[in-house]
């Protein structure tokens, strides 16, 4: 996961790309701004993002909902609570996006949006783990 | 939902690590439980009042509120 977020903001931010990628793939459906559309077809495309976005979201996938060590009730219902809190924060702010981002900027918006609901999940879930954790210290 | 787990635990000197050991639960279930802030499943219920040899109703009971 982490090489893969590391990859992704070079990705976004700087137009990053490894050229031996450039080849042909095989679309579902496509369309070009300049040319004709494709359907079922294939086109040209720099593989780059897309082997970055399928590798984090494996990686974040894993994190998320793999089990923990000692994974009883409690720690799942902690992980169902966190999903569902993660869903709310999410959609509040792509609400709050709608309303406030438009053209090209809402384009980026939908594109990090797109990560942002295992983000918060796995922020918040293990946030909750770590408080729990400390918050035992040495009671009898 | 009340509990006595606090008390039962007290009664056979064990602590929250050990019982969670024996149950097979994690120590932040137990302690979430005394704290009253996690309400066990049936089975870790069941499972409690095997450990303590009484009733489930022994360890648990309903609150006006429930």
């Amino acid at each position: 996961m982490v090489p893969s977020t590391i990859l992704g903001i070079a990705c976004i931010f700087y137009d990053f790309s490894f050229n031996f990628l450039d080849i042909k793939v095989f679309a579902i459906f496509s369309d070009d701004f300049f040319g004709s559309d494709t359907v079922f077809g294939l086109g040209k495309n720099n593989i780059t993002d897309e082997i970055v976005g399928v590798l984090f979201i494996i990686g974040a996938l894993l994190v998320a909902f793999s089990k923990e060590k000692n994974e009883d009730e409690f720690i799942e219902k902690t992980r169902w609570e966190s999903l569902v809190w993660a869903t709310y924060i999410n959609y509040f702010i792509l609400i709050f996006c709608f309303l406030f981002f438009y053209n090209t900027s809402f384009l980026w918006v939908m594109i990090f949006n797109m990560f942002t609901i295992l983000i918060f999940f796995i922020l918040r879930f293990y946030f909750i783990i770590i408080m729990l954790k400390k918050s035992l210290g040495h009671e009898k | 939902m009340k509990n006595n787990l606090r008390v039962e635990r007290a009664i056979k000197n064990i602590t929250q690590e050990e019982l969670a050991r024996q149950i097979g639960v994690t120590r932040q279930a137990i302690n979430s439980i005394e704290l009253n802030k996690y309400v066990p499943s049936t089975i870790l219920a069941l499972k409690l009042s095997q450990y303590f040899n009484k009733t489930v109703n022994d360890i648990f009971t309903l609150e006006e509120t429930d």
